[in-house]
């Protein structure tokens, strides 16, 4: 009980607990100078930067970027895999950690799913335009029965993505919008401004708090997560099967699909805390996001850090003891080649940063634990760059070898999506209830934080 | 504390409470009581209240299973029928019928329909959207999303009279009590 | 000017005029047919004193007329130009041409003082793909890249288009005009002051024609000049025959041949018979049978690849080792060896030619000087190989003159003031003669009239213009394909050729013209002249042709070849001559055509452009290539610039470190940094956006400033310094090594014969040799791969044909033939430097090329691999396509659907071969991007020129859009054309009746395809031969095309020290 103390910090009541998660969105007052700037430049990224890439890319097809033969997939897939990775964490805290009762996930779970689903917009851009004809992508990925009398080919890794991250979009999104519902209720009967409490009746759709709905809800929420927690898995190892399916020398790796899952969820966590610890600073939520949280997403992080670090001395045992020539060729390529500080460089984010975390301090300090949250985003993100165009530069025949040199546009249209990815963050935390009211008022029921004397319970609400 | 004497059609008497505790309590108290229909609503979901009220439904959990059902066949129905009977193709000297390979999409449609189903389906017996409700005529019904309790008896229920229903209400230490119309 | 109304038009004058107009006669107005002063106007308007305006301006504007005028032009395109009184429009049927089919039309085409025969593919009159002409002598159904290539000239829309005039439009007319002016002066003094000036002249009826022309004018001169000829060989055959004769070689029955830095493998068109000899005696591996192939050479060439033995050395040293081969062969065994080679080694080659006296051959190459020249010829009678292995005719060239020394005198009288009427039939001697000539300079002497005929507007057209007084005249010259001429074969043989097409511009064929200006020059009467006539009437003349002239004639045109015109041999007797050796001091300089632009005159291709150059793979530019060693000691990456002085002249060019390449010696390509030519020519600078590279710099440098009269073969006492700069060089090969893995398989004779095999694992522990099937002969398969596969093995049972192919790497020379092949046939577009640069070269076909040993300075050997889709069995690239655009058919072939792919380019990543090409860009629409960046500018600008390109392709082959990934399909279009052709017949698809591009084109017979599961078939003998083996089988691939590994017929006595696998 002491510990789960920490969880909620300062006398919260319920109608404190609205007051200080419903007015980030309620009162605009609180949107000052920081949020601003930092919106802007987001929407530049997000409405100028990226959709002019896009114009481009469209108007001359994908040889605007570096790709070339034998490299065909580069910074686009990197970028898809290393956004769809961010987007893990969401839906497996939100799943999994509930189905877990892990209680300390309420103040952080909206959060995050929100994070999942701008980061798969944001992944699921990539694969549609990185054909450079989306027009034709778009619908003949799609199995329909058409004109043509021609269907998908299921047997392909990419259709198999199709499903899992349309599946994962959908079902994120709807365990999302399920759990705001009545979080809306709450905003459209606290909101004064009358258009305010017509844009949440809407999508409140008459919640009412019945305990009849409640029962059902719950039932549903639950299974949800039951459900989310084996997607969340699959996903990412489907993912990873673009790769492991292969014969590509660096890509036919067993080990793809745990140490995918697990640097998933390693990235995913990285980014909550490189986001929520600003939020929490910004919007006075520290009493909900504690320390406690801070510290044992950092502990989550080093557990799937290890893992990860494991997966890459495997590949690196794995070229040597295969004995295949251009396996080895492979490793030597990543460990002396033209491209080697990228490896070495992963290596440093992914595999030597995370350790600092053993050290309890380390892990209570907000800004230690930012930057190994931010090398660890960046760690990541190098992790895909040297499976996908490292690999592809080496091939069986060494007269097909060719490097791969990003051009101007593969870069803006990655900045692009982060801005994107962070605009969208912003209208959400200025729009939408950022921590999960209801479920909070729960946990403080259940603390038996409102036994506490309350100073006038009775007005409370209006106190504020 | 004033409500109209004669109204053309009573929703039911309502009970505000401060604690979710003092709600669970006055709903079993009147469902000893004898109390059918009562319904009670919290600003978070508070254990013990489908019992107290003897509130019982678990289609939910067969819809998603039904669900579930359904979306792996479809998915493995599509693959097949195409890959075998609509377009047969010699892919890479593989087997029309792949199943290594059509199982990721299975799966995947599986859990697909299963959410989707589930999902809609307890908005569906919740009978959402639904903008109006009576109850939220009841005055301070807004703070039933904030940080008040609320138990309400309805009229159709048959033990419902406006005076032995406010009697055994006001037993249970409200904050206060009113009854609300149903509109036209 | 509403006053200048038709009405004023004389229309008797019109109808006149159109009445004896012949020729393709298309006309904007009735007013320019009367040519009224309102036209004339009209037409100053259009051509107001275009010199002053923007080059861009008027190029776009020729390419306008080009376009409009060509499209007009194909209209009424016919297989052959019929006398015009019988065009009849295209209601009634011709004979034997149905809609949809190809007609094949055999011609010749000539290059560099060779012909070859040659069978032009024509749908519905649009010539769209060159064939060897199996008939042919001097093809036997082969050709060379550049012939290839050729078709693209055709369509090129910066062809010189219409007359220029001191650099303004003009007509014909206008132009017979001056010519009957000037000339009529010039008849007075018997022609005195008129020059004409061609390259070397092959064909028959030109010489007859400009020998007339010289008895109407008897004082006028006919010089030749070529920066290429056989000046060497022609200057050395009369050191040593004292008779000018031309070398004609017999490979077939050498059984040791020797090559002093000659690349008769690759270079010029008689590699084509020359390819085939060779690899005539390479099939069959046995020690009597395999002939042996020595090269001492200056550079790393296909035939040094190809050989069995390989001395890299510098030019001049060949002198050297030359005399020593002599002398020793003189005497019976090895004296003094040259330093080059080791005593025993050398001694070794001695024995092995006199061991084979009769069925050795010498053969030097043309960059070497004539003293090397006589001394091979020397050898030749020393080994009794004249008669044998080599004989020696008369000239094919009509005059054999040494070209330099030719234009010499004609450079002087120029100088001196004799020459008033300068005639320039082809050339471009203003880019090419030697810099001491100044030929620039001289032109300004030229007073009165400077006449240039030639294919393009070039450097020589603008000297020309530039000079003022007198008058200059830019004439449009006809490609081969749309004029009437003949030529004569290695050997010889002359064949008549004819056109494909009326000419797509308003352009005359060189005997037209020289029938105008040898006629008395009456304005528009001998210039429409009837090419045919002239072309029949000389033949006619010659007797050649019996019995019933047209009848004959008509064989004679189907047939591809004049009979009995080979040339006769010439009886010779050495003569005793000094062959002092060459002094040299520093760097030797070697000026060599370029193996695909040749001497600049294909710069405006850009197939020939984009070809991967033969062992440097280098595109779109020439380097000073040099040794290794060389580059360190100057301390030079590969692109670094290095200046090379010889004397006064410079030259900055960026260096090439090429193994095998011999020490102190640096060898340069001609061709490139045009200063006036195509749009693909043209050099451009490069362009980068923050940091990121755009566009590379292209294409070359001019190497010819380096081009001296004085050195007959090479330049020396150059001097090589680091400049600092560096640039861009883009090769398609950046690894060069096989990294010890089981990619090219080769073998010494000797160790195969002991253990028939060359795949690793069984010579490590031999295996029983399966004995051959007695009954057929055909040998029992090699036993397959055990089936390594989680599914079962047949999936499809069919009894359809299963193609497959073999690549004999012991026979393929890496000429780049097939590739260019594959181009013309396959609708490949061509993507530019700065495209190959980023790795997205797009030819189909392409050849790998690895060194082996451990010196990387003078690698042990050198392996060519042809290397397209092997179509495999089990293809990695099927199964991961999301929407099953590339699928299996039930013959095997492995099929890309155009129309369906998405793009995703899986399917390339996972090919182990990557042979998947990818249009990253709108390629095939943006065909003007070559060298220019992909603006919306360039694109509105060069649309026109690009509509003409269009013409090129072939009808049978989808034209690819932007994000589709292609790839070799086996022809399969070939392979459908036969399918029907055989379903008509009513019989099986017979073997052979399929040749696909690449293996028609090749001169060494290196591929063969057809249907594997008849164990009768060719191929599938080839497939079960010992060294066959499939690419990277270890994959579960199951390829349908085999290499067959390689064989070196390695001397037992040098094993030790060269040459071994």
């Amino acid at each position: 009980m002491a510990e789960n103390q920490q969880l909620i910090e300062g006398n919260q009541t319920y109608a404190s607990l609205d007051t200080v998660i419903g007015d980030v969105v309620l009162d605009q007052r609180r949107h000052k100078l920081p949020w601003l700037t930092t919106f802007g430049i987001a929407s530049i990224f997000a409405l100028f930067v990226l959709p002019l890439t896009l114009a481009w890319l469209l108007y001359q097809g994908i040889g605007v970027w570096g790709n070339n033969i034998p490299v065909g997939w580069g910074f686009p897939i990197v970028n898809f895999v290393w956004w769809i990775g961010i987007g893990h964490a969401g839906t497996l805290i939100s799943a999994i950690l509930l189905l877990l009762r892990q209680q300390w996930r309420n103040s952080i779970n909206r959060f995050a799913e929100a994070m999942t689903i701008f980061a798969v917009m944001c992944a699921g851009m990539y694969p549609l335009f990185h054909t450079g004809r989306p027009w034709v992508a778009a619908y003949w990925l799609l199995p329909y029965p058409n004109i043509m009398a021609v269907w998908p080919q299921f047997r392909s890794p990419l259709m198999w993505d199709v499903f899992a991250v349309s599946t994962y979009f959908t079902v994120s999104l709807v365990f999302w919008f399920l759990g705001l519902v009545p979080d809306f209720a709450t905003l459209r009967d606290k909101a004064t401004n009358k258009f305010a409490k017509y844009a949440y009746a809407i999508p409140a759709m008459g919640w009412r708090g019945s305990h009849r709905h409640w029962h059902r809800y719950e039932q549903a929420y639950l299974i949800l997560a039951g459900l989310s927690t084996p997607l969340v898995l699959s996903v990412h190892t489907i993912v990873s099967y673009d790769f492991a399916v292969s014969i590509v020398p660096g890509w036919n790796v067993t080990v793809f699909p745990p140490y995918f899952v697990a640097g998933a969820v390693f990235a995913g966590f990285a980014m909550v805390l490189l986001l929520a610890i600003p939020v929490r600073a910004l919007y006075g939520l520290k009493d909900l996001i504690t320390m406690r949280h801070i510290d044992w997403m950092a502990k989550i992080m080093l557990t799937t850090g290890l893992i990860v670090f494991y997966g890459y001395n495997l590949e690196v045992f794995y070229g040597w003891f295969s004995g295949e020539k251009v396996e080895t060729a492979l490793m030597q390529w990543r460990f002396y080649g033209p491209y080697a500080w990228a490896y070495w460089l992963l290596i440093f984010c992914n595999g030597i940063a995370p350790q600092i975390l053993w050290s309890p301090k380390a892990r209570r300090n907000i800004p230690i634990v930012w930057t190994v949250s931010f090398i660890v985003t960046i760690g990541m993100w190098l992790e895909r760059f040297v499976i996908i165009p490292m690999s592809l530069m080496r091939n069986y025949l060494p007269s097909s070898d060719r490097m791969f040199i990003p051009t101007f546009w593969d870069f803006s249209m990655f900045f692009g999506t982060i801005g994107f990815f962070i605009f969208m963050m912003f209208l959400f935390v200025r729009f939408m209830p950022s921590i999960t009211i209801f479920e909070m008022k729960d946990l403080l029921y259940k603390l038996g934080a409102d036994k506490k004397p309350q100073s006038d319970a009775v007005g409370a609400g209006e106190a504020h | 504390m004033s409500h109209a004497p004669i109204a053309p059609k009573i929703y039911g008497m309502v009970a505000e409470f401060e604690t979710p505790d003092q709600l669970v309590h006055a709903a079993s108290r009147a469902k000893e009581f004898g109390y059918t229909s009562i319904d009670g609503h919290s600003p978070f979901p508070i254990h013990g209240m489908s019992e107290a009220t003897g509130f019982k439904c678990n289609l939910v959990p067969w819809i998603f299973l039904v669900g579930g059902i359904l979306g792996g066949l479809t998915g493995i129905a599509l693959e097949s029928y195409v890959s075998i009977l609509d377009l047969p193709l010699e892919i890479g000297g593989k087997p029309l019928f792949s199943l290594p390979s059509f199982f990721p999409i299975m799966y995947e449609c599986t859990i697909l329909f299963s959410a989707l189903a589930g999902a809609i389906g307890m908005m569906a017996l919740n009978g959402f959207p639904r903008p109006y409700h009576p109850i939220f005529d009841c005055p301070g019904f807004e703070r039933a999303s904030q940080d008040r309790f609320f138990l309400a008896i309805e009229a159709d229920d048959p033990l419902y009279s406006e005076i032995e229903t406010r009697r055994f209400l006001a037993g249970l230490e409200p904050i206060n009590i009113s009854v609300v119309e149903e509109e036209e | 000017m509403e006053d200048q109304t038709p009405n004023r038009l004389d229309m008797d004058l019109v109808r006149q005029k159109l009445a004896d107009k012949r020729g393709p006669a298309y006309w904007r107005s009735l007013e320019e047919i009367a040519e009224t002063p309102e036209f004339q106007g009209w037409l100053d308007d259009e051509f107001p004193h275009r010199r002053t305006l923007l080059e861009i301006d008027r190029r776009s504007l020729l390419k306008y007329m080009g376009a409009s005028l060509a499209l007009a032009g194909l209209a009424g395109c016919r297989g052959m130009e019929l006398e015009e009184l019988k065009v009849v429009p295209y209601v009634k049927q011709p004979e034997e041409m149905v809609p949809g089919k190809p007609l094949f039309y055999a011609t010749a085409w000539t290059l560099g003082g060779v012909g070859l025969g040659l069978l032009v593919e024509s749908h519905e009159g649009r010539p769209t793909k060159i064939e060897g002409n199996p008939d042919h002598p001097g093809s036997l159904g082969a050709t060379t890249a550049q012939t290839q290539a050729a078709i693209l000239s055709l369509y090129d829309p910066d062809r010189s288009a219409m007359v220029l005039n001191d650099g303004d439009g003009s007509t014909w007319d206008a132009f017979m005009d001056a010519v009957a002016a000037e000339f009529s002066n010039q008849k007075a003094v018997h022609g005195a002051g008129i020059r004409i000036l061609t390259e070397v002249v092959v064909s028959p009826t030109l010489k007859a024609q400009l020998d007339g022309f010289l008895k109407v004018y008897p004082g006028a001169r006919w010089h030749q000049y070529e920066p290429f000829a056989r000046d060497n060989a022609f200057d050395g055959a009369n050191l040593a025959f004292g008779q000018p004769v031309e070398a004609v070689y017999h490979l077939t029955k050498a059984k040791v041949i020797v090559s002093l830095d000659s690349d008769f493998l690759q270079d010029g068109l008689e590699s084509v018979v020359l390819a085939r000899q060779f690899a005539e005696g390479r099939r069959k591996l046995t020690a009597e049978d395999m002939n042996r192939l020595y090269v001492f050479e200056s550079q790393l060439t296909c035939t040094g690849a190809t050989s069995d033995h390989r001395w890299s050395m510098k030019p001049s040293s060949v002198h050297a080792v030359a005399t020593a081969l002599l002398q020793s062969v003189r005497s019976q065994g090895a004296v003094s060896p040259p330093k080059e080679l080791s005593g025993a080694d050398f001694n070794a080659v001695v024995q092995d030619l006199l061991a084979h006296r009769g069925q050795a051959v010498v053969i030097v190459g043309d960059q070497q000087p004539p003293e090397v020249h006589a001394i091979g010829h020397a050898l030749n009678v020393a080994l009794g190989a004249v008669g044998q292995t080599v004989t020696y005719h008369e000239p094919r060239a009509a005059h054999a003159v040494h070209t330099g020394r030719d234009l010499k005198s004609l450079v002087d009288d120029m100088n001196a003031g004799k020459v008033d009427v300068l005639v320039m039939l082809g050339g471009n001697p203003v880019f090419d003669a030697p810099v001491d000539y100044n030929f620039g300079e001289a032109l300004k002497r030229v007073s009165r009239l400077r006449i240039r005929y030639g294919l393009y507007e070039d450097e020589t057209t603008d000297a020309c213009a530039a000079v003022d007084g007198g008058h200059s005249w830019h004439l449009p010259a006809t490609h081969f394909l749309e004029q009437w001429s003949d030529t004569r074969g290695y050997d010889g043989t002359a064949t008549v050729a004819q056109p494909l097409t009326a000419p797509l511009y308003d352009a005359r064929s060189p005997h037209q013209l020289v029938a105008a200006l040898a006629g008395d020059g009456a304005p528009g009467h001998d210039l429409m002249s009837d090419g045919y006539q002239i072309i029949a009437d000389h033949w006619q003349s010659s007797g050649h042709i019996s019995g019933d002239f047209d009848k004959g004639l008509a064989e004679v045109l189907h047939a591809g070849i004049v009979p009995n015109t080979t040339l006769a041999p010439r009886v010779v007797a050495l003569k005793t001559f000094d062959a002092a050796p060459p002094s040299t001091t520093g760097f030797e300089v070697v000026l060599r055509p370029d193996p695909n632009l040749h001497d600049g005159r294909f710069n405006n291709n850009g197939w020939l452009m984009e070809l991967p150059r033969p062992m440097t793979q280098l595109v779109w530019d020439n380097a000073a290539i040099i040794s290794l060693k060389d580059a360190e000691t100057l301390g030079v990456q590969r692109g670094d610039v290095v200046q090379v002085t010889v004397g006064k002249q410079t030259l900055a060019i960026p260096a090439f470190p090429q193994p095998g390449h011999p020490v102190g010696s640096v060898l340069i390509h001609t061709g490139f940094g045009r200063t006036k030519t195509g749009s693909v020519g043209m050099p451009t600078q490069h362009q980068s956006l923050m940091g990121f590279d755009l566009y590379a710099k292209t294409v070359g440098v001019d190497s010819y400033v380096l081009k001296t009269s004085g050195a007959a073969a090479y330049v020396t006492g150059a001097t090589l310094t680091k400049t600092g700069q560096s640039e861009t060089l883009v090769s398609t090969q950046i690894h060069h090594s096989m990294e010890g893995r089981d990619i090219v398989r080769a073998g010494t004779l000797a160790e195969y014969l002991r253990v028939p095999s060359l795949n690793p694992d069984k010579l490590a522990n031999p295996p029983i040799v399966e004995q051959g099937d007695l009954d057929t002969g055909v040998p029992t398969e090699t036993p397959e791969q055990p089936n390594i596969d989680m599914y079962p093995e047949e999936i499809w049972t069919t009894n359809l044909p299963q193609w497959g192919m073999t690549i004999d790497l012991n026979l393929c020379t890496g000429c780049n033939a097939c590739i260019t092949a594959c181009q013309a046939e396959n609708n490949i577009p061509v993507v530019g430097k700065t495209q190959v640069m980023k790795g997205r070269e797009m030819q189909w076909l392409r050849i790998d090329r690895y060194y082996g040993g451990a010196d990387p300075d003078n690698p042990s050997e050198v392996l060519v691999q042809p290397v397209a889709c092997v179509q495999c069995e089990k293809a990695p690239c099927e199964p991961v396509c999301p929407v099953g655009a590339t699928v299996h058919s039930h013959e095997g072939l492995n099929q890309m659907v155009y129309n369906r792919c998405v793009g995703t380019r899986y399917c390339s990543n996972n090919c182990p071969y990557k042979v998947r090409r990818f249009n990253f860009l709108d390629y095939s629409n943006l065909q003007f991007q070559f060298t220019e960046p992909a603006t919306l500018i360039n694109k509105i600008y060069k649309k026109d020129g690009v509509s003409l390109l269009k013409m090129v392709s072939n009808p049978d082959v989808t034209v690819r859009g932007r994000g589709v990934m292609e790839k070799c399909s086996y022809c399969v279009q070939r392979i459908n054309d036969a399918r029907i052709e055989a379903k008509k017949a009513g019989q099986e698809i017979q073997d052979g009746a399929i040749l696909t591009a690449c293996q028609q084109v090749c001169p060494t017979k290196t591929i063969l395809f057809g249907n594997i599961a008849d164990k009768k078939s060719e191929v599938f003998k080839s497939r079960s031969d010992e060294r066959a083996y499939r690419l990277l089988e270890e994959l579960n691939t199951r390829p349908r095309t085999s290499h067959l590994g390689k064989v070196r017929n390695v001397n037992p006595a040098i094993t030790a020290q060269e040459g071994t696998a």
